[in-house]
């Protein structure tokens, strides 16, 4: 922690940056903090409650973020990869900001959570995780702590789904999608939907239904899903913040399993690696194109 | 209490009643997630009474998140319109949180002011809202400083207080009286005032609110656009709107024509929120709220100045949905302290 303090104080001194993105004690948990003097860089603090991905701040949309002047973030492996999708698809300049990774060891799902990281609190998408040491980063902190503990949910849920009927997985998600408001904010938390203009928020012509009725709730995930393969960088922002629990990361992950099986995809914090949309291979699969 | 009380199973037989008589029954019922939304029951034993807030709150059954105001149809030149019913048939919610029956009441006074809304007012006299007292607060909670509490009976028609086998009975309306005098023989006879008055007690016991009095605060707003206590009020907000799908009081709503093929459509009206940006943006492509910190003072602003100025009452129930399902950490009670302390301190009156 000191070492992470330390940094961000010197970052904010020397003026290499003028706002470190990172977490602080809050009301509930921890939450995103931006400091911007001494003060505020020695509250910084990175534990396992520290789940949230702060590299949607980085988004140009964000413009009293943007106001604060040049940002170092703060990323785990994970929000590493939401900061190389932004460099690849250029959305951020690789020197207009300052990536401070720190070592992780897994986090618990709800950073407002006074329990331990344990096998049943850890989040979704920790166990197994295998970039746990940033290497986008200009400067890395900490110690590696142990692996996270537990087991992937998600496989076990993704496997018994894939187990059934296409009629009972239709059923399935009839049930979770169901409960979508069509709030977006799925889409407001996501580092990667960074769109100017959404294709749901076009009227002219009108592509996806705006209403939060079957068809509307249907389109606007599926399409969202459909956009997000082989760009979701899975740091589980838009789960964590659907106001009626909808688990899109079963949806998330089960495309970027399709991307890496037909395009040898992964996402990664290497920004030359070129994501499936947005290169083209004469071998790439397209077989399914009419 | 002028009330009465009720037993478990006599409770339960009430359920088989109203379900046999054709009213629908909506409970907190648990999700297979283990959260717990407002959904129809068969049978009391679905019913999860006293579990905590549902997901949703029960502003959803009176302005659902989508709703057809009319459909059209063309032919030739003219346009054939079918109403939707504005009448709905008698419903009873049973277990509503009392935060969340308080909001349905505040939001009677904008649904009726300037006209009043027949789907609203429509689904308001088909139900009968039976609240029972909380006692799941958690930190986040602030009902006490917004005047409604965890035995509140505002919105409510009914509020049963649990007891050791059943619950005490207090008639808050004429309607909750009709349903208690329509099915008196379940009834039984009014509680011991003591029992009552220790159990009251013991929801508040322990609470400590993360907030105080609100009245400075809704004091000081009026004049004070343009503080800069506003300056980075919403830093960590990512404009998403859990906040106000979750919120008993929010109620924005947008008005979409929806086209069925070529001829036929539906006009609807779906929840919104003024915390996106698309919300004020003009079509000139000007924005008037261009940034977050001004969307958020707006949330502030309309529960906790405009709406008191208008209709006299708060539209906040303060039952802390906004700050357990925000990502992004904003939680109003600290936003409120912020306000308040600001309007305490000697520059801070200046307007
Ligand atoms: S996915 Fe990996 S890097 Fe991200 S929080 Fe979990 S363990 Fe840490
Ligand atoms: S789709 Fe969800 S998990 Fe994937 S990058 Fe966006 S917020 Fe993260
Ligand atoms: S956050 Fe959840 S409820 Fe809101 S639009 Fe996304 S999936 Fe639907
Ligand atoms: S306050 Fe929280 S929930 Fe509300 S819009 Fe902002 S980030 Fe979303
Ligand atoms: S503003 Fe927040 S605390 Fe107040 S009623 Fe709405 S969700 Fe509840």
């Amino acid at each position: 922690m000191k070492e992470l303090r330390d940094l961000a104080t010197k970052l904010l001194a020397e003026g290499t940056v003028n706002v470190v993105l990172g977490w602080e004690e809050g009301p509930r948990g921890v939450r995103p903090a931006f400091a911007t003097d001494a003060a505020a860089a020695g509250r910084l603090v990175f534990d396992p409650r520290c789940t949230q991905n702060l590299v949607p701040y980085l988004s140009p949309r964000r413009t009293q973020v943007k106001k604060l002047g040049k940002a170092a973030v703060v990323v785990k492996g994970c929000d590493a990869r939401a900061v190389a999708g932004l460099v690849r698809e250029t959305q951020l300049a690789r020197e207009d900001v300052v990536v401070i990774g720190v070592r992780c060891g897994g986090v618990i799902a709800d950073p407002a959570s006074p329990e331990p990281l344990s096998p049943a609190t850890v989040a979704d998408r920790c166990p197994g995780c295998n970039s746990r040491e940033p290497k986008l980063a200009d400067h890395t902190v900490g110690e590696l702590p142990a692996a996270p503990p537990g087991e992937s949910r998600r496989d076990v849920r993704i496997a018994d789904l894939e187990a059934r009927t296409a009629d009972e997985r239709w059923a399935f998600w009839q049930d979770e999608l169901g409960r979508c408001v069509r709030c977006h904010a799925c889409r407001e938390a996501c580092p990667m939907c960074f769109c100017e203009r959404c294709v749901a928020d076009k009227t002219q012509p009108q592509w996806v239904d705006s209403s939060p009725h079957p068809r509307g709730a249907f389109a606007w995930n599926v399409t969202r899903a459909l956009h997000l393969a082989g760009r979701c960088v899975d740091c589980g922002e838009c789960e964590r913040a659907c106001p009626v629990d909808i688990p899109l990361g079963l949806l998330n992950l089960k495309l970027a399993r399709v991307a890496s099986e037909r395009f040898g995809y992964t996402a990664t914090d290497d920004p030359a690696v070129p994501s499936p949309v947005g290169s083209f291979q004469k071998d790439d699969a397209q077989e399914f194109i009419l | 209490m002028n009330g009465r009380t009720i037993s478990r199973s006599q409770l339960a037989a009430l359920v088989d009643d109203l379900v046999g008589s054709g009213v629908g029954v909506v409970a907190p019922v648990r999700a297979p997630d283990g959260r717990l939304d407002y959904r129809p029951v068969a049978r009391l034993e679905e019913a999860v009474l006293d579990g905590g807030l549902p997901r949703l709150s029960l502003k959803s059954l009176f302005l659902p998140p989508t709703e057809p105001l009319f459909s059209f149809r063309k032919s030739g030149p003219d346009v054939a319109i079918d109403s939707v019913p504005t009448t709905f048939p008698p419903r009873l919610v049973l277990g509503a949180v009392p935060c969340d029956a308080a909001g349905v009441a505040a939001l009677d006074k904008v649904m009726g002011w300037d006209y009043r809304d027949e789907l609203w007012f429509g689904r308001r006299e088909a139900t009968t809202i039976v609240s029972v007292a909380c006692g799941k607060g958690d930190a986040s909670c602030f009902c006490g400083a917004t005047g409604n509490g965890p035995a509140g009976t505002r919105g409510a028609d009914l509020l049963l207080l649990p007891l050791d086998d059943g619950f005490a009975v207090e008639v808050v309306t004429p309607k909750g009286e009709a349903l208690l005098s329509a099915h008196a023989g379940r009834f039984g006879e009014p509680p011991n005032e003591a029992d009552v008055a220790r159990r009251r007690a013991g929801l508040l016991e322990g609470r400590v609110e993360p907030v105080g009095s609100l009245a400075p605060v809704t004091a000081w707003l009026g004049g004070h656009f343009d503080d800069p206590v506003w300056d980075g009020i919403a830093l960590r907000c990512h404009g998403c709107g859990a906040c106000a799908s979750v919120c008993p009081t929010c109620h924005c709503f947008d008005i979409v024509d929806e086209p069925e093929g070529v001829t036929r459509g539906t006009r609807r009206r779906n929840w919104d929120t003024c915390q996106t940006a698309r919300f004020t943006l003009h079509a000139s492509g000007h924005n008037p709220r261009s940034v977050q910190d001004a969307r958020y003072r707006q949330r502030v602003l309309h529960k906790f100045s405009i709406y008191p100025e208008r209709f006299g009452e708060l539209l906040c129930t303060g039952c802390g949905r906004c700050s357990r399902a925000c990502p992004g950490g904003m939680d109003l009670p600290d936003v409120l302290g912020a306000i308040a302390a600001r309007a305490a301190a000697p520059a801070g009156g200046a307007a």
